[in-house]
């Protein structure tokens, strides 16, 4: 008898841990819903749930700050108090934010009348010194070029890098942050996140 | 009695079985976990001790290696806006580099977007490079530049040197 409940908690014990090992194998699996042609990469991991700095500004004011556009604007976080915003940490070299950019762009164009507006910071990582001239420009002039290519809608500022410290760092992109009407951080996304779930982080952002 | 009690047994070591694999499937598919911008994402491998006949041209093939789930463009990614992979040895320290062939790289599309084709490195990669050096010992310093990316998201640009011990005799 005793035998047998030894033998009936081990059952059970490793049925919980087979339960266990398929909710996790699920859950790292949610993102891989296209192979990569390659199996050299296969094992690449699900960057938008690691830790970062940048998550330490959740529930508080998002860092305020005054960048130029394209244009040479200067344009600061507080000319959009009042506004629930997506501020995107970008780069032209980043492959994910080439694909993310269309769908903020669509982003844009159907919650802007809710009182929504995304802003684009090109953060290049190459901390180029304000008299590097030729570096700046050749740098504006990519910017521009993606800017145009992709249809943008919607702010794009340069000069992300020197955010960095501010922002938690910035090790990566893209790297987005979330802020509601009243200018706090509501949800901070490390990489490239499906569609949905930036509507969801967005309707956060709006308070609904 | 006996015979239910043998069954159980059975049962429970059949659930052991089925479940050491599940185990060892998570552990490889979670697999190590690159931290951007922490490490580098590309290391050297060697060799870092080259003997060449002095003056001759030779083939020197120098190895590399991706940090496991992260990949960098190849030399020649499809996109204008990514940056390719690069060497690079400074003139004038007796060592001289004339060619560099560039492995291919792999197609690979990210999990979102199954129609955007790059071209990448991942994991081992080898440059042929074609080396010339004077009589003697020479300590070079290249440098490899790169751009290293996961599924979701991309690291800066980094340039990392590869210290070389070229010896021509």
């Amino acid at each position: 008898m005793k035998r047998n409940s030894v033998v009936l908690g081990v059952t059970l014990a490793l049925l919980a841990f087979f339960v266990w090992a398929g909710w996790a194998n699920w859950s790292s699996r949610k993102w891989k819903t296209v192979q990569p042609h390659s199996n050299a990469a296969a094992s690449s991991h699900d960057a938008a749930t690691q830790t970062s700095d940048s998550s330490s500004l959740m529930g508080k004011l998002a860092p305020d700050f005054a960048l130029q556009d394209l244009n040479g604007q200067t344009v600061r976080l507080a000319d959009f108090r009042g506004k629930a915003l997506l501020i995107n940490f970008w780069a032209t070299w980043c492959g994910p934010c080439r694909i993310e950019t269309p769908w903020l762009v669509e982003l844009q164009n159907k919650h802007a009348a809710e009182g929504f507006a995304v802003i684009g910071i090109s953060s290049e990582g190459e901390e180029l010194k304000p008299e590097d001239k030729a570096g700046l420009a050749r740098q504006r002039a990519a910017v521009q070029k993606f800017a145009t290519k992709m249809k943008v809608n919607y702010p794009m500022l340069l000069g992300g890098d020197s955010l960095a410290s501010a922002y938690g760092g910035l090790d990566a992109m893209p790297t987005s942050f979330y802020v509601d009407k009243s200018g706090k951080v509501v949800a901070v996304q490390m990489g490239m996140a499906p569609e949905p779930e930036m509507e969801e982080n967005i309707r956060k952002a709006l308070g609904k | 009695m006996k015979q239910k009690s043998n069954m159980q047994s059975v049962g429970a070591v059949a659930l052991l079985l089925c479940a050491v694999p599940a185990m060892a499937q998570f552990i490889n598919e979670r697999g190590p976990q690159p931290q951007p911008g922490k490490n580098s994402a590309v290391e050297f491998v060697g060799p870092d001790q080259i003997a060449v006949p002095a003056a001759k041209p030779t083939r020197v093939l120098l190895h590399f290696r991706v940090q496991p789930g992260l990949h960098i463009n190849s030399h020649t990614p499809h996109d204008e806006f990514l940056i390719p992979t690069g060497f690079t040895l400074p003139e004038g320290k007796g060592v001289r580099i004339a060619s560099i062939a560039y492995p291919p790289g792999r197609d690979y599309v990210l999990p979102v977007d199954a129609k955007k084709k790059l071209n990448v490195y991942a994991g081992d990669f080898v440059l042929d490079a074609l080396v010339t050096a004077t009589d003697g010992e020479h300590v070079v310093e290249g440098k490899l530049r790169y751009q290293a990316c996961d599924q979701s998201q991309c690291m800066p640009p980094k340039t990392i040197p590869v210290t070389l011990v070229v010896t021509g005799k």
